[in-house]
C-alpha cells in the first residue's frame, strides 16, 4: 500500500501537469456559423517598419491575420499561411500586443507571408474588431469584414468558412 | 539610465544566485566545510539586497513619471497622486511578478538569517530557496520583463492606471495577499531541506511555526480585504463569487490552516508528522497554481492578466519542477518517516485529522471546481460554469462534520482518549441550544432552504461550544487557550452570517423616472427617486442620482453613480451603499431607458458586516496565539 501511496503522489500532479500543459498548446476552434458582416473598424496605426497603414491597403480581397511572436498556435499555422500567400491569397498581418523588434525577429527566423503587417501593441484595432486572443482570422473585402476563425487556420477551416465567402464575392461582382 | 540599473541589478541577483547553486553542486560530495556556508549565506544575501535596490529603483522611476518604460507607460500618468503612481506597479502583470519576488526574496532572506548559524539544515534551505528566487526571477526577466524601454522614443504621457484599480484598496489588497501567498515559501523549503538532509531525529517544527503563522495572518488579510474591496468599491454586489481567482487563493488559505492544526498536534505529541509535511509542501504549491492560473490567462476571470502562452508554459514547468522535486522527495522518504506512533481514537489530534482529511477534501472539491470547465471543454468543446450551488452543495455537509469535530475536540486531551460519558456531556448543551437558535431564526425569517440551514446550525454549534467554554472559564476558572478560542469563535460566526446572509438578502430591479417614487415592500416602504445630475470630475464624467429611502422607519439618502473615465472611455458604476450593524441597503444605478426613466438595483443584504468582523476575530486569535508565551 506504500510502495501504491508513493507512486500516486507523484502521478496525480504529473497528470495534472500534463493535462495544464495540454490546455495551453492546443487552442480551441471555435466555429462561428452565422458571422454578421460590418465594416472594418477605422485605425490610425503603422506597419511593423513603421510606415502609417493607408486605409486603401485594405481594399479588395484580403486574409487578415492576427499574430504574435509570443504566441505559439501562431507557428502552428504559419506554413499553412505562407502556402496560401504563395497561391497568390492576400494576407495583412495584425501584430498583437507584441514589441516591434520580437515581431521583426520572429518574421526573420519564420519567414514572412505577409504583405505588411499592421503594429498594434495596445491591441487598440484588435479590440475594435473583437479579438480574444491569437491567432484568430478575419476575411475582409472591399474594407467589410465578412468572416472570421478564431483559432488555428488549417485546410479544414479555409475551405470550408472563408473559400466560399470568395467565391460567393467573386461571383456577385 | 536608471532604468538600465534598475535591469542590471535584478541580472546581478541571477548571477549571484546561480553561482550559489553552481558552487554548491560542484561542492555537494565534499565533505562540508564551514567556509562554503558563509560563503553560500553572502553570496545569498547579496544577491536579495541587489532585488531590493533594484525593485526600489524601479518605484522611483514611477514616482518620476519615466514614460520611456514600457510598462510604466502604460500603467501610469503624470496626473495621479504619488500613491496610486506606486501602486500602478501592481496593477498589472510584469510589475505585480516583481513585487512578488521581492516579497519571496524579503521571506527568505528574514528566515535564512535567523536560523542558527550552526543549524544542519541552513545549508539545504538556503539552495532550496535559492532555487525558487532564480526560477522566478528568470521568469520575470525572460517572459515578462518590466524594464522594457519603448525605442527610440519614449512615450510622452502614461495610459493611465485602469480606473476600476484607482481605489485605496489597491495599495493593499495585492501586497497583503502576496505577503500570505509566498510567506508559506519557508515552510516549503525547509520541510524539503528536512527531508532531504534524511535526519529525522531533528526538531523542525519550532523553526517555521511563527512564520506560518504570520503568513497565515497576512494571507488571511489579503483574502478579506479582497472581498472587502470587492463589495464595497468595485461595486460587485456581493462579497465572494466562487471565481476561479478567489479559488485559488481560498486552496492554500485551506491548507495552510490545516496545516497550522496538523503542526499544533505533530510538536505536541508528535503525531502526524506526514501529514503536516504533505500539507506543508502542498501550501506553497497551490500559491505556485494560483500563479499559474492567474498569470497564464488559461481561464477567464476578472483578476487574469494578459493571456500569454509563453508565460503560462514557463509557470507551469517551473511550478510543476518545483512541486515534483519536494513531492518527490517527501515520496521517497516517506517510508522512513512514517511514524509508528498510532493516533488515538477520541483524542484532540483523531479529531484534528479528520478535520485535516476535510479541509484536504474542500480543497480537493475547489480544485476540481475550477478545473472541470477545462476538462469539459477539452474534451467535448463544450463551455461549462462551475459556480456557487456546486461549492454550497459541497460545503454545506462538510462544514456540519467539521463542526462537530470541532465542538467534540475542545475539550478532548492529547494522546488520551475522551469517555463518551464526557464527549457526550460536552455536546449535549450546544446541540440542543443551537437547535433552538435555528428554531427561532425559521420562525423570525419564516423562510427554510436545507444548506443554509446546515450552516447556520454548524456556525452556532462552534460558536456556542466555544461560548460556554468561555463561561466555564469565567466562573470554574477551566483552562480555555484565548487564541484558539476567539479564531474558533470568528470562524462559527463566519458560517452563520455567510448563511444567514444567503436566505435573508434579496434584490429587487426599479424602474423610475427622476421625481417618482415607489413603495417596495414592507421594510423598503418608499423609495423616491428625487433628481439626477450630470458633473464633471478632473477625469472623468459623473451621473449622479439622488435617492432618498424610507426605510424601517427612517430616511436615508443615497447617491450612486456612474462614471465616464475619459482617457480610457471605460465606464464604471459606483454603488452607494448604507451599512447599519444587520444589514446594508446597497444600491446601483443601471442605464436610461427610452422613456426617460432609469434602472436601478436595489440590494438588501444582511449580516455582511459580521463577516469582515469574523475575519478580524480570526487573525485576532492568531495574532494571541503567536504573541503568547511558549508553554515549556
Amino acid at each position: 500500500m506504500n510502495q501504491s501511496l508513493r507512486f500516486l503522489i507523484l502521478l496525480l500532479p504529473l497528470i495534472v501537469l500534463t493535462f495544464f500543459a495540454k490546455v495551453l498548446l492546443v487552442n480551441e476552434d471555435i466555429k462561428l456559423p452565422n458571422f454578421e458582416s460590418k465594416d472594418f473598424p477605422l485605425f490610425q496605426l503603422n506597419d511593423l517598419n513603421g510606415n502609417p497603414v493607408q486605409s486603401r491597403s485594405l481594399e479588395g480581397i484580403k486574409l487578415i491575420n492576427v499574430w504574435a511572436s509570443w504566441c505559439i498556435t501562431c507557428l502552428v499555422e504559419h506554413p499553412f499561411l505562407t502556402n496560401l500567400s504563395k497561391q497568390n491569397i492576400q494576407i495583412v498581418g495584425l501584430n498583437y500586443k507584441d514589441s516591434d523588434s520580437k515581431a521583426n525577429a520572429w518574421l526573420q527566423k519564420h519567414g514572412n507571408p505577409y504583405l505588411f503587417s499592421i503594429f498594434d501593441p495596445r491591441g487598440d484595432l484588435a479590440f475594435d474588431l473583437g479579438v480574444t486572443g491569437a491567432p484568430e482570422s478575419y476575411l475582409i473585402i472591399n474594407n467589410k469584414v465578412v468572416g472570421h476563425i478564431q483559432g488555428e487556420m488549417n485546410q479544414i477551416k479555409w475551405e470550408t468558412i472563408f473559400l466560399p465567402l470568395i467565391q460567393k464575392a467573386q461571383q456577385g461582382s | 539610465m536608471i532604468g538600465e540599473i534598475s535591469h542590471f541589478l535584478s541580472l546581478s541577483a541571477v548571477l549571484l544566485l546561480s553561482l550559489i547553486l553552481i558552487f554548491n553542486f560542484f561542492f555537494f560530495f565534499a565533505k562540508i566545510h564551514p567556509n562554503q556556508l558563509i560563503l553560500s549565506l553572502r553570496l545569498f544575501n547579496q544577491a536579495c539586497w541587489l532585488v531590493f535596490i533594484s525593485f526600489g529603483m524601479y518605484v522611483y522611476l514611477a514616482i518620476s513619471d519615466d514614460f520611456s518604460i514600457a510598462y510604466i507607460a502604460s500603467h501610469s500618468n503624470s496626473q495621479l497622486p504619488i500613491f496610486y503612481k506606486i501602486a500602478s506597479i501592481w496593477s498589472a502583470h510584469e510589475g505585480s511578478m516583481f513585487l512578488w519576488i521581492v516579497f519571496l526574496t524579503a521571506w527568505s532572506v528574514l528566515f535564512i538569517n535567523s536560523l542558527d548559524k550552526k543549524h544542519p539544515l541552513k545549508k539545504l534551505t538556503l539552495l532550496m530557496l535559492s532555487l525558487i528566487i532564480l526560477g522566478f526571477l528568470l521568469f520575470l526577466l525572460l517572459t515578462s520583463n518590466p524594464f522594457e524601454r519603448i525605442l527610440p522614443f519614449g512615450a510622452v504621457e502614461g495610459a493611465d492606471i485602469n480606473p476600476v484599480l484607482q481605489d485605496p484598496a489597491l495599495a493593499i489588497h495585492p501586497p497583503m495577499l502576496y505577503l500570505g501567498y509566498v510567506g508559506f515559501v519557508i515552510a516549503f523549503s525547509f520541510i524539503t531541506a528536512y527531508l532531504l538532509n534524511g535526519d529525522f531525529d531533528l526538531q523542525w517544527e519550532k523553526e517555521i511555526k511563527k512564520w506560518s503563522f504570520v503568513a497565515w495572518i497576512f494571507l488571511t488579510i489579503g483574502i478579506t480585504l479582497g472581498s472587502w474591496w470587492a463589495y464595497y468599491e468595485l461595486g460587485w454586489g456581493g462579497y465572494w463569487f466562487w471565481d476561479p481567482v478567489e479559488n485559488v487563493a481560498l486552496m492554500p488559505w485551506l491548507a495552510a490552516t490545516a496545516f497550522m492544526h496538523s503542526l499544533f498536534a505533530s510538536s505536541k505529541s508528535s503525531v502526524l508528522k506526514t501529514w503536516t509535511m504533505f500539507l506543508g509542501i502542498l501550501i506553497f504549491a497551490l500559491s505556485l497554481f494560483g500563479a499559474f492560473i492567474v498569470r497564464s490567462g488559461i481561464i477567464d476571470s476578472v483578476h487574469s492578466f494578459a493571456n500569454d502562452p509563453e508565460r503560462g508554459l514557463y509557470l507551469l514547468g517551473f511550478s510543476g519542477f518545483i512541486t515534483l522535486l519536494a513531492l518527490g522527495i517527501f515520496a521517497y522518504r516517506l517510508p522512513a518517516i512514517n511514524s509508528s506512533k498510532l493516533v488515538v481514537t477520541g483524542s484532540k489530534e483523531s479529531f484534528l485529522s479528520m478535520n485535516n482529511i476535510l479541509m484536504v477534501t474542500s480543497i480537493f472539491s475547489i480544485f476540481l471546481g475550477v478545473t472541470y470547465p477545462l476538462i469539459i471543454e477539452s474534451i467535448s468543446g463544450e463551455k461549462v460554469s462551475i459556480g456557487p450551488p456546486y461549492y454550497n452543495t459541497i460545503f454545506a455537509p462538510l462544514i456540519l462534520i467539521a463542526a462537530m469535530f470541532i465542538m467534540a475536540s475542545i475539550d478532548a486531551l492529547w494522546q488520551r482518549s475522551i469517555t463518551i460519558k464526557a464527549l457526550c456531556m460536552n455536546i449535549t448543551v450546544p446541540i440542543i441550544l443551537s437547535l433552538l437558535c435555528v428554531y427561532i431564526v425559521w420562525k423570525v425569517t419564516a423562510i427554510f432552504s436545507i444548506l443554509p440551514y446546515i450552516g447556520i446550525f454548524s456556525g452556532l454549534l462552534i460558536l456556542l461550544s466555544y461560548f460556554l467554554r468561555v463561561i466555564n472559564n469565567l466562573f470554574n476558572k477551566k483552562f480555555i487557550n484565548k487564541g484558539s478560542g476567539i479564531a474558533h469563535i470568528g470562524l462559527g460566526l463566519l458560517f452563520f452570517a455567510v448563511s444567514m446572509n444567503s436566505i435573508l438578502s434579496y434584490e429587487k430591479n426599479l424602474n423610475l423616472a427622476p421625481g417618482q417614487s415607489i413603495s417596495v415592500n414592507e421594510s423598503v416602504q418608499e423609495f423616491f427617486f428625487k433628481d439626477i445630475q450630470v458633473l464633471e470630475a478632473s477625469n472623468h464624467d459623473i451621473i449622479s442620482a439622488e435617492v432618498s429611502i424610507f426605510q424601517d422607519g427612517r430616511t436615508i439618502f443615497l447617491n450612486p453613480q456612474k462614471r465616464k473615465y475619459t482617457v480610457r472611455g471605460q465606464i464604471t458604476s459606483e454603488s452607494a451603499i448604507h451599512a447599519s450593524v444587520m444589514k446594508d441597503t446597497y444600491l446601483t444605478i443601471g442605464d436610461q431607458l427610452e422613456n426617460g426613466s432609469w434602472t436601478f438595483s436595489l440590494k438588501i443584504n444582511y449580516f455582511i458586516k459580521w463577516i469582515w468582523f469574523s475575519a478580524t476575530l480570526m487573525v485576532l486569535g492568531m495574532l494571541l496565539t503567536i504573541f503568547k508565551k511558549t508553554a515549556p
